[in-house]
């Protein structure tokens, strides 16, 4: 556990982008994906400026800055490296989709909801990943990140977007990701069956 | 236990192959070439069908949860191998039944459950040298996109090379 006691609670509210929660949000996943990747001495983190971005303190080195970067840096120090990508190639897309979570999926618009899972629905079609065949800190990171569009999803909205469904439902079951979030349901049959994607 | 698996080389049973390939580091399985597949558990018990060798051997080893992890999943697992056997090997047309297998994958990356099982080693062995998927494969996204993921992890890869070829 360690280092997420000393954040404070967080109150599970409907309308997650005008709640102040939001900025721990990026300190929980952090401590999260320091559980997943096994690290035993919690980091100490701080906040900076109004979005309250994360804050590495660095004992020795100069401190590291935002969600991403710090991300990176504890999948190095846990000696991990293939968590970014296994070649040239993956290691480009695992930064992209990295740079996606913060630049697209943070504070993302109503309307920017359903476009963001459209796009992702069509790239995930003859994906298992999002850098294709092996799992990368950029599927931990999208799932914590599309987690609380995902929880607002109807049904019908889940099977429409078929893809993004599967990826998540397989993400949440990836042993030893899903921390601080609840599950989420994820029917495993179709039932709107006439409905052509 | 030491388990002997004596194959056909010219039809290897790519499934039971598949199954010893991922239960070898719990159970000494050892595999040879004869002139058909057999099991051998004792001089009594012999094993000759490709999917109950592997049932036996994910029996075996029931931690590597390649039954399942509960009734229902155990349940699956045997309607899946029970539709490789019947209507995907030796089928000559395979186009009706790669759709009713493209619906179940479409919100699925495993046949069963979260993990590998015996439903995927069957019905990859099944579809891996069949002419039709060849040929019909990229009309069937789900399915393509889950045969490839499995081709790509190393138990399939390595068996898929060793014995695939051979059987043409």
């Amino acid at each position: 556990m360690g280092g997420a006691s000393t954040f404070q609670p967080i109150t599970l509210v409907s309308d997650w982008r005008s709640s102040p929660s939001v900025t721990n949000m990026a300190l929980r996943e952090l401590a999260s994906l320091e559980k997943y990747l096994g690290l035993r001495k919690p980091n100490k983190y701080s906040t900076q400026g109004d979005k309250k971005t994360p804050v590495l303190q660095n004992n020795a080195a100069p401190p590291l800055l935002g969600l991403v970067t710090i991300a990176c840096h504890l999948v190095k120090e846990a000696k991990r490296p293939e968590l970014l990508g296994d070649s040239a190639e993956s290691r480009a897309v695992v930064q992209q989709w990295l740079e996606y979570r913060v630049t697209k999926v943070d504070n993302c618009s109503k309307e920017d909801i359903k476009i963001i899972l459209k796009d992702l629905n069509l790239y995930l079609h003859d994906r298992v990943f999002l850098a294709g065949n092996r799992f990368t800190v950029a599927d931990v990171l999208m799932y914590y990140g599309l987690h609380p569009l995902i929880v607002d999803l109807t049904v019908q909205e889940k099977e429409q977007f078929t893809n993004v469904s599967r990826w998540f439902d397989h993400i949440q079951h990836h042993p030893g990701v899903r921390h601080h979030l609840p599950p989420v349901a994820v029917l495993r049959n179709r039932i709107y069956t006439s409905r052509h994607h | 236990m030491a388990l002997n698996l004596t194959i056909n080389a010219n039809n290897p049973p790519l499934g039971a192959l598949l199954a010893a390939e991922h239960v070898k580091s719990s159970v000494q399985v050892s595999v040879e070439e004869g002139k058909d597949n057999r099991l051998h558990i004792s001089d009594s018990i012999q094993f000759s069908d490709a999917n109950s060798i592997s049932r036996y051997l994910a029996r075996v080893a029931p931690a590597l949860g390649l039954y399942g992890s509960n009734l229902m999943e155990q349940t699956e697992v045997d309607h899946w191998l029970e539709f490789s056997a019947r209507r995907l090997c030796d089928q000559p047309s395979l186009t009706a039944v790669l759709g009713e297998l493209d619906k179940a994958l479409s919100l699925r990356t495993f046949l069963v459950g979260h993990a590998i099982t015996l439903a995927d080693l069957s019905v990859w062995a099944a579809l891996k040298d069949h002419s039709d998927w060849l040929s019909q494969g990229k009309s069937f996204p789900h399915v393509s996109r889950w045969f490839s993921f499995l081709t790509s992890q190393v138990p399939f890869s390595s068996v898929g090379n060793k014995y695939a070829s051979k059987k043409a």
